[in-house]
């Protein structure tokens, strides 16, 4: 029997060829989709779970609160981890410190390269589980140590052996390599929480903390000193037990509380612990409570999956009853010689399973073909898991459930024909059949319109913030990191050169970034500041030239000048401070700091620093020409760009030998704001496409029943004298009024998941009506499209032919 | 004279031989007249018919229609005569099962440019004329086969046209039926003097026309 309805179904499919391979091609591609989103989501969940102790890592985190709101931070005063470790030895089994990460610069023999790492206690090669491929984990005991990546290795020391060879770091120390670890894989980070305000690149070396404190004075002094108000480390944590989590966090809350100054506790700091876990998927805090991060692109892309999925049953579902009619017959027959109902329903749910079987190979097919351009897209590095039994048994339930969810209602339909009714041939679909189909119609199109209009307001979203004013002129401007101190104290000569070499029009220096924040300080007093307000306010360390150099606007006063020796302790303020601070007039006021008083010269258009998406902080440019970190260059617009660059390079290298030069074009460093979104602006486009290509497919075998079913009634009309344009807007009203009822129901659905979306950006765009009109046209256009092939082939077919047959 | 056939020819090709579904026709119709065309089953009778409605097209010859040569007619001009002048009656009625028998009766009219309230009065007048008021808001399906093919007679007549084709209109009816059509055809014909052309087995039914025009094998004899 099983084997009669299985030659059956096969014969089935290979008899209506075009039917068949749309309902295996559309399920096909909908279970691509849901394959392409499993296997994101699946790595975004494994992220960091290859650290053999992740459920016993966390970080150390801290809420700080100040005139009401709450901001969380990753860095910590010195003395907090001894203090942890000493008071709270029984819940905390390792407690290490670490640098931020960074660029520094490893030198061996002729070689000078920028690698990335960080400076860290010894103990978190244990914690993390590093496999060392050389040397033991307690490689970073002595303190002249280093571990290097594999990889690092391989372009230091090429084949020979690393351990035991001694090179220097960042053109200070002399270290020895200790030991050589595998490279961590791709979607496991040590420093992922910091993703949110920094690139997250991969860790080429650790080196050890006690050589970080022998190398810079301000870590000893903080060390020496026990400075409780200083917060400039980063603390990692394992715990014995994964349950107590939430006790220890109870335990550590004061901790900070009880050691800072007078002031400090003003902003009640608070630490609790960051599971390893959230590091990727919860990374953003909003008011000192986890507000989500990667986690709402894992739900709203799973919520996707699904719904493409479930588009594809659709189109299987009603593909499947609108050709009830052309099996009616076989059902009529197969009665009469005895088949009951029960049999039926299985025969038709095999047939269902065999083509869902099908469809299921095809889409495996698919992903195998198309993973590296989706890796690509989504900047991963997923592999088709051939060898995963996970797959495979969600694979399984999937082919079941679809199956069942797609064959059930044809079955169901297709099973209760009375045979006596269906050999007369007077069966016709009853109208809930028709409208039980039309309301899955509406069902794929909203979602297709949703999809569509979701990626119009992302598309509006990036286009916005990226129109946003930014204050400065980021065209022709590049920023080289000064990674040694090789350059301090040269600053005019440096100038002269680049400037004489007529590459750069102007060179300034600053301590941050121009596409970042690293300094933030309070404490800042003024006239007529209320007492209770403490203050939070953005520092820039610049050179004099700095204005001219980004091309900064200046609203009120004037830049910083050299003639003007008080400038050295002058303040430029950007408009948001103005704000923040409540002051009338600026220009001439004074503003006291620990470190005296500073006179406010002049205001500037706020600067765009940080996120594209965020206000500008209030920020104080100053003059430091110790405190800069960075070189800031304006190239000469006309000149050959890659002449130009090669000349820098060889201006630098004469001031800094040692040192290998990486410049970024701020432009650059700006767009890469915009990843995340941009990525999401191509992901939710392509799925709207697939979306839209699966309505659609099932939209032209409807539209080819339809033509099928009505070839009498449009000869009838004919004859009546009704002419092609007349029948095709005849036939295509219908599609028409599915797709604008479809809009009704998409607009309200797509406005509450889009607002959601944009509530994370503080600078988001109103979501235009136009939106919607846009989504529905496209989807419009292209449904029409999709079924005037069919329109118009029964259109224009001669009515005598078409009536003929009786 | 309402139209002239004059040598027609339809052929199709098959097998690399030709087969003629009509030779070497001619005809000559006036208004008023009705005419019975007869012959054995494939003979070409409804082929005939067919290009007599313009709803097909010859090969060879020359057809007058009025003042027209349809054979020289484009298509769309073509669709506008038959829409203007000539109406159709089918032996399986042709009603569209989704439509009352008051929207069957209006269809034609939309497609030929009547305004909302003509159309009502002459449906109206069409339902009246055939006694038929009582069932306008039924279903074909819901109707005698006489009754549907009532129904499919007025719809043909409902714009007024010159002549009617009706093929084997009484085929699928009983004999009560067919002579309640046939009579309604002759009333038609004698008292409105609208020109009918139709298909008939029935001697009987034949013998209500004014003429008879036999076919066999696609020739008249
Ligand atoms: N398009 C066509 N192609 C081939 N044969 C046709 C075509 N149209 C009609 N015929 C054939 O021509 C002959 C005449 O058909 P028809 O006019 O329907 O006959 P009647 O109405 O007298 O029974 C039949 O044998 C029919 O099969
Ligand atoms: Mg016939």
């Amino acid at each position: 029997m099983f084997k009669s309805y299985l030659k059956i179904a096969w014969r089935n499919l290979l008899k209506n060829k075009a039917h068949s391979s749309i309902n295996i091609g559309g399920l096909a591609l909908g279970f691509s989709v849901a394959m392409f989103i499993g296997l994101w989501i699946h790595d975004e969940k494994s992220f960091n779970t290859n650290f053999k102790n992740h459920e016993h890592i966390a970080q150390v985190l801290m809420n700080k609160t100040d005139n009401g709101e709450t901001r969380t931070r990753y860095n910590h005063p010195y003395p907090l981890a001894d203090e942890l470790r000493r008071v709270y030895s029984d819940d905390f089994k390792y407690v290490a410190m670490s640098s931020f990460p960074g660029d520094n610069v490893l030198s061996f023999k002729e070689k000078n390269l920028n690698m990335h790492g960080a400076f860290m206690e010894k103990d978190v090669l244990r914690m993390f589980s590093f496999n060392m491929l050389k040397g033991s984990l307690d490689a970073l005991n002595d303190s002249n140590a280093i571990v290097i990546s594999a990889s690092t290795a391989q372009t230091l020391f090429g084949n020979e052996d690393p351990l035991g060879q001694a090179m220097r770091l960042n053109n200070d120390a002399v270290v020895t390599v200790k030991g050589v670890f595998e490279e961590l894989p791709n979607n496991a980070n040590v420093f992922e929480s910091l993703a949110a305000f920094s690139e997250t690149k991969k860790l080429d070396f650790i080196a050890p903390w006690n050589l970080y404190v022998s190398m810079y004075d301000w870590v000893r002094t903080a060390r020496d000193r026990k400075l409780w108000d200083n917060n400039s480390y980063l603390v990692f944590v394992e715990i014995y037990n994964q349950s107590a989590m939430q006790s220890i966090n109870q335990k550590i809350e004061k901790v900070l509380y009880d050691n800072v100054s007078e002031a400090t506790k003003r902003s009640e700091p608070q630490i609790f612990l960051h599971p390893m876990k959230d590091w990727h998927l919860k990374s953003s805090f909003k008011n000192g409570v986890s507000s989500g991060g990667a986690i709402q692109y894992v739900r709203m892309f799973g919520i996707i999956g699904v719904f493409v999925l479930l588009l594809a049953c659709i189109n299987f579902m009603n593909l499947s009853t609108a050709r009830a009619q052309k099996r009616a017959k076989e059902v009529g027959v197969r009665k009469t010689v005895g088949s009951n109902k029960n049999q039926l329903i299985r025969q038709f749910l095999l047939e269902s399973l065999v083509v869902t079987f099908c469809a299921f190979l095809l889409a495996c097919a698919l992903v195998v073909l198309l993973l590296p351009a989706f890796n690509q897209l989504a900047d991963k590095q997923l592999v088709f898991p051939f060898a995963k039994p996970l797959f495979w048994s969600v694979g399984l339930g999937l082919i079941l459930i679809t199956s069942l969810l797609a064959g059930s209602y044809p079955a169901l339909y297709l099973s209760s024909f009375r045979p006596v009714k269906v050999l007369k041939g007077t069966v016709r679909p009853g109208k809930s059949t028709v409208s039980f189909r039309k309301a899955l119609v509406v069902v794929q199109f909203t979602v297709s319109i949703i999809l569509v209009s979701g990626t119009i307001v992302v598309n509006q979203q990036i286009q916005h913030s990226k129109d946003r004013p930014t204050g400065y002129d980021k065209n022709n401007l590049i920023m080289v990191e000064k990674t040694t101190d090789e350059f301090e104290g040269k600053y005019n000569a440096l100038r002269d050169a680049l400037q004489k070499s007529e590459a750069v029009l102007e060179m300034a220096e600053s301590s941050s970034p121009m596409t970042e924040v690293w300094h933030s300080n309070g404490g800042y007093e003024w006239e007529g500041k209320n007492p209770d307000f403490t203050t939070n306010i953005v520092s820039f360390y610049v050179s004099h030239d700095y204005g001219k150099t980004v091309d900064w606007e200046i609203k009120e006063g004037r830049d910083f000048r050299r003639d003007f020796a008080s400038d050295s302790t002058a303040y430029v303020l950007n408009e948001a401070a103005i704000a923040y601070m409540g002051l009338e007039n600026p220009i001439g006021k004074t503003i006291r700091w620990y470190d005296g008083e500073h006179q406010v010269i002049g205001v500037v258009k706020n600067l765009l620093t940080e996120s594209p998406f965020e206000p500008v902080k209030p920020a104080i440019y100053s003059i430091d020409y110790n405190e800069t970190n960075w070189i800031n260059l304006k190239l000469t617009p006309e000149k050959n760009l890659a002449h130009s660059l090669e000349q820098i390079e060889v201006e630098l290298a004469k001031f800094a030998p040692d040192v290998p030069i990486d410049y970024q074009f701020v432009d650059d460093a700006f767009g890469n704001k915009f990843k995340t979104e941009e990525r999401m602006r191509k992901l939710s486009g392509i799925f709207s496409v697939l979306a839209i290509l699966i309505s659609c497919l099932g939209l032209f075998g409807l539209a080819t029943f339809m033509a099928e079913r009505r070839t009498k009634e449009i000869g009838i009309r004919k004859i009546m004298g009704a002419s092609i344009p007349n029948l095709l807007k005849m036939l295509s009203k219908d599609f028409v009024l599915l797709i604008l009822l479809s809009g009704l129901v998409a607009i309200p659905v797509a406005y509450y998941f889009m607002q959601q979306w944009l509530e994370n950006y503080t600078y988001h765009i109103k979501i235009p009506w136009w939106v919607f009109g846009l989504a529905i046209l496209c989807v419009l256009l292209v449904s029409l499209f999709t079924v005037s092939y069919q329109v118009v082939r029964a259109a224009i077919i001669n009515p005598v032919n078409s009536l003929r047959t009786e | 004279m309402l139209l002239q056939l004059n040598n027609i020819f339809k052929w199709v090709n098959s097998g690399g031989q030709r087969i003629f579904l009509l030779k070497d026709i001619n005809l000559q119709v006036e208004e008023g007249e009705f005419i019975s065309v007869m012959g054995p089953s494939g003979s070409g009778k409804s082929t005939l018919l067919n290009v007599i409605g313009m709803l097909d097209t010859f090969d060879e010859g020359e057809y007058h229609f009025l003042d027209e040569s349809v054979h020289t007619l484009k298509e769309k001009h073509r669709a506008n005569l038959y829409k203007e002048y000539i109406g159709f009656v089918f032996q399986s009625y042709h009603l569209l099962d989704e439509l009352t028998v008051q929207e069957n009766l209006e269809m034609p009219l939309l497609y030929k440019k009547y305004k909302g309230a003509e159309r009502k009065a002459m449906v109206a007048d069409m339902l009246d004329r055939f006694n038929i008021v009582g069932k306008k808001d039924l279903f074909p399906a819901q109707l005698s086969g006489g009754q549907q093919q009532l129904v499919g007679v007025a719809r043909a007549l409902i714009a007024n046209p010159k002549l009617i084709l009706a093929d084997e209109p009484t085929g699928n009816l009983n004999s009560q039926q067919s002579e309640e059509i046939m009579e309604l055809f002759k009333k038609l014909n004698q008292e409105d003097g609208v020109t009918i052309i139709q298909v008939t087995h029935s001697e009987k039914n034949a013998a209500y026309g004014s003429r008879i025009v036999n076919l066999l094998d696609g020739r008249k004899v």
